[in-house]
C-alpha cells in the first residue's frame, strides 16, 4: 500500500479552508472570557463604579477551566458523530474527557478550598486554568482539523 | 565535644511536586505545531507519518519523542523548583510513555484492521487519515498521561500522609489535585 495519490487531497498547497475551525472554536473564547469581561466593565460604567477588572482578576478562582470542560464536551460530540473508527473515537473522546475534566478540577478545588476556610492562591488558579484551558482549546484546534480532513476524504 | 552548628545542618531538598498545567502548556505548543503543519502541508506532512507507518518506524520515532519530551519537561521542573527527582517518578516517566505508545500502536493496528476489513469506498485515504489522527492522539497520550498519573499518585501520597500525621494545619497545606 502506498499513500502517493492520496484521493481528493492531492493538491500540494496548503489548506487553509481548516482554518474554519479556528474560528468555530474562537467563538468559544469570545463567548466565555470577552464577553463576561466586557460585561463587567459595562456594569462597572453603569453603576458609577470604579471597577476595572482585568480577566486575571475575573477569572481567578479558576473559571476557565470550565470553560475548558464546555469545549471537550462540545468537540467529543463532533468527534462521535464522525466516521472514524470506534477504537480512534474512543481514543480522542477519552483524552479530551479526562483533561477537561482535569481543566473543571481547578475550579472545583478553588471553590471547595474558599468554602471550607483552606488557603488558597488565586494566581496559581488563574494560571493552571488558563494553562489547561490552553491544552483543551489546542486539542480541540487539531481534532477539528482532523475530522474536516476524514470527511473530505468520506465525501468523495 | 561541642554541638553540631544548627546553620551548617544541610536542609534536606524536598522533592518534585508535578502540576499538570506546566505540562499542558508545552502540550499545547506541540498540538498547534502539529496542526499548523497539519495545515500548511496537508499531503506531504501527511505522507511522512503515513510512509514511516508503513516503514515501521512511528512507533519508535513517537516513543522517542515521548520519552525525551516528559525527560526535558520533568528535568525542568525540577530545576525550577529546585526539587530533588524521585525513583517512583522517573521510573513511571520511563515506563509509561512506552506502554501507552505500544498500546495505542496496537489499537491503531486494529482500526487499520477494521478499516480494511469493511467494504468501504476511498479505502486508502481513509487508512492515511486513521493513522495520522492516532500519531497525534499517541503522542499527546504519551507525554501528558505519565505526568497524569504521576500526580495522582503524588496526590495519593500526599493524602495518606496527611492522615498519618493528622492535624488542621497539615491538612490545610494539602497539595491540589490538578
Amino acid at each position: 500500500m502506498r499513500f502517493g495519490g492520496f484521493g481528493a487531497l492531492g493538491k500540494i498547497m496548503a489548506d487553509w479552508m481548516s482554518i474554519k475551525w479556528l474560528l468555530w472554536i474562537s467563538l468559544y473564547l469570545i463567548l466565555a472570557v470577552f464577553v463576561p469581561w466586557a460585561t463587567s466593565l459595562a456594569w462597572a460604567h453603569q453603576h458609577g463604579s470604579d471597577l476595572r477588572p482585568r480577566p486575571k482578576q475575573l477569572f481567578e478562582r479558576g473559571e476557565l477551566g470550565l470553560v475548558g470542560l464546555v469545549l471537550g464536551i462540545s468537540v467529543i460530540w463532533d468527534l462521535l458523530q464522525s466516521q472514524y473508527m470506534p477504537q480512534t473515537r474512543a481514543l480522542g473522546s477519552v483524552l479530551l474527557a479526562v483533561s477537561g475534566t482535569m481543566a473543571g478540577a481547578v475550579w472545583i478545588e478553588t471553590y471547595c478550598r474558599h468554602s471550607t476556610g483552606m488557603r488558597s492562591n488565586p494566581e496559581r488558579a488563574w494560571r493552571d486554568s488558563r494553562n489547561l484551558a490552553f491544552f483543551v482549546f489546542s486539542l480541540a484546534v487539531v481534532i477539528e482539523i482532523l475530522l474536516d480532513r476524514f470527511a473530505k476524504v468520506t465525501a468523495s | 565535644m561541642s554541638a553540631p552548628a544548627p546553620a551548617l545542618a544541610k536542609a534536606p531538598r524536598r522533592t518534585v511536586t508535578v502540576r499538570l498545567a506546566d505540562v499542558a502548556v508545552t502540550v499545547a505548543y506541540l498540538s498547534l505545531i502539529f496542526g499548523f503543519l497539519l495545515v500548511s502541508f496537508p499531503v506531504s506532512f501527511a505522507r511522512i507519518i503515513q510512509n514511516s507507518w508503513l516503514n515501521g518506524n512511528l512507533t519508535v520515532a513517537m516513543m522517542v519523542i515521548a520519552l525525551s519530551i516528559d525527560a526535558c519537561l520533568y528535568v525542568r521542573i525540577a530545576y525550577r523548583l529546585s526539587a530533588k527527582p524521585t525513583v517512583l517518578a522517573a521510573a513511571c516517566l520511563g515506563f509509561l510513555p512506552i506502554v501507552v505508545v505500544a498500546g495505542l500502536s496496537s489499537c491503531l493496528q486494529g482500526a487499520v484492521n477494521y478499516t480494511v476489513s469493511g467494504d468501504l469506498p476511498n479505502l486508502q485515504a481513509r487508512v492515511g487519515e486513521e493513522i495520522l489522527a492516532h500519531t497525534y492522539l499517541g503522542l499527546v497520550s504519551g507525554i501528558f498521561l505519565p505526568f497524569l498519573v504521576i500526580r495522582l499518585l503524588q496526590q495519593l501520597k500526599a493524602a495518606r500522609s496527611n492522615r498519618e500525621t493528622e492535624s488542621p494545619s497539615q491538612t490545610a497545606a494539602s497539595v491540589s489535585s490538578y
